[in-house]
């Protein structure tokens, strides 16, 4: 029995970069699937006892988490995925910050404009695209920070992802983008997870009809 | 400013490099196009340089030992920043864009927003808002009351447990010291507006 349980909706969201966590690092988890119908009802327990009204939730035998960062951070503490000293460990910081914020411009975009502003939001993306570009550019290791795969990696790799799903050509000039990508998904556990029906059977978010 | 609520409380001394905001707008700023995000603030440690407010305020907790006694605190420490974060951002979106159009609904909202952090509050012993002492967490959420409170004077009305965390935090000799300081009363809020 799985120690780890993801109680989230069905689709890959904010639990995805955690479950790309867990995979790599050949963990089990369990999915506690959650009914967005049920959800938004306003009868859901659930909800009304998430700290912050909010999903996904992380359980690890009794403890209780809430916040996808704060699960990402957590799992890195628990598996040496937070760099090899202080430093690094701000720096993967920083960089899964930057992450965060273009991914909260992407469910912006999906929430609000994905029918109308799609034209606009890929004219905007290479110039979020570029700086994850440099940073790459900057590490001969080929992750974001330090010598080994970090939690900011699993969450960067997520976020391309569902980029790759609106443009599959989207990362094309960017050489370390695409190698990142490449070298990342060809990690065997990873490579493995990626293959699994679960995983194909996700949407990546609400508006992912495929 | 939670960096600078961080260092004044735990006694130590550091540098402000104010960045003139046309300059920055006008893209005269080295410092813009060396950010590795392109945006500020920045924070450096002798040669060591950061982005990201939050990255900047965790590094701070972890030399600090503000960061909770085991993993366990320390995700909780990070999943309430977190919720910190998220209506800091709605306040920010509110504050720079939406001050005309948009004050009536975001101050009907925000007793939903704040009740989370009343709860918090009201079930930690410590009076903290995470774990058994004063964590990086507290610097983001009495920053985040002081911005409220400034835009609606009674926000707290209904939240005592929150009313009296802001009074504990700012009763704190040092971060006391820094409130009352030049250098912070002079520094404003929004860049032209006058709140």
């Amino acid at each position: 029995m799985a120690k780890y349980t993801i109680t989230y909706f069905p689709v890959r969201g904010r639990a995805e970069p955690m479950r790309l966590l867990l995979a790599d690092q050949g963990e089990q988890w369990n999915e506690e699937v959650v009914d967005i119908q049920e959800w938004m009802s306003g009868k859901s327990e659930l909800k009304k006892n998430a700290v912050f009204g909010q999903l996904p939730r992380l359980r690890d035998g009794d403890f209780e988490l809430y916040q996808s960062n704060a699960m990402l951070r957590y799992l890195a503490r628990k598996h040496g995925l937070y760099g090899k000293n202080e430093k690094e460990a701000a720096l993967i910081d920083m960089v899964n910050d930057g992450a965060e914020d273009f991914r909260q411009k992407f469910g912006k975009f999906v929430w609000n404009e994905y029918e109308t502003g799609k034209d606009k939001y890929l004219a905007e993306l290479p110039n979020q695209l570029s700086p994850f570009e440099r940073i790459l550019s900057k590490n001969p290791s080929g992750f974001v920070v330090g010598n080994q795969i970090s939690y900011a990696d699993y969450n960067l790799l997520d976020v391309l992802h569902n980029h790759l799903i609106l443009s599959p050509d989207c990362i094309d000039a960017f050489p370390h983008l695409k190698a990142y990508v490449a070298k990342l998904e060809s990690r065997p556990k990873l490579k493995a997870y990626l293959a699994t029906e679960a995983r194909k059977k996700r949407p990546a978010h609400p508006k992912d009809k495929r | 400013r939670r960096s600078s609520d961080l260092l004044a409380d735990q006694g130590c001394e550091w540098k402000e490099e104010v960045v003139p905001l046309n300059e920055w707008h006008e893209g005269k700023c080295e410092l813009r196009k060396t950010a590795v995000f392109g945006q500020v603030p920045r924070f450096t440690d002798g040669d060591f340089i950061l982005f990201q407010s939050n990255a900047i305020l965790r590094y701070l907790g972890r030399k600090h030992d503000l960061y909770g006694k085991n993993d366990k605190e320390a995700a909780l420490i990070d999943m309430v920043n977190d919720g910190v974060e998220d209506l800091r951002m709605k306040y920010l979106r509110f504050f720079f864009h939406e001050w005309e159009t948009g004050k009536e609904k975001y101050l009907e909202e925000l007793p939903n927003q704040l009740r989370p952090f009343e709860r918090l509050v009201s079930q930690n012993p410590s009076g903290f808002l995470m774990g058994s002492n004063i964590s990086f967490a507290d610097y983001s959420l009495l920053d985040l009351l002081q911005n409220h409170l400034i835009v609606a004077p009674d926000c707290l009305k209904d939240f005592p447990h929150l009313q009296a965390y802001k009074d504990k935090m700012e009763a704190r000799p040092k971060l006391k010291a820094y409130l009352e300081s030049e250098a912070h009363k002079n520094r404003p809020i929004h860049p032209t507006r006058k709140v």
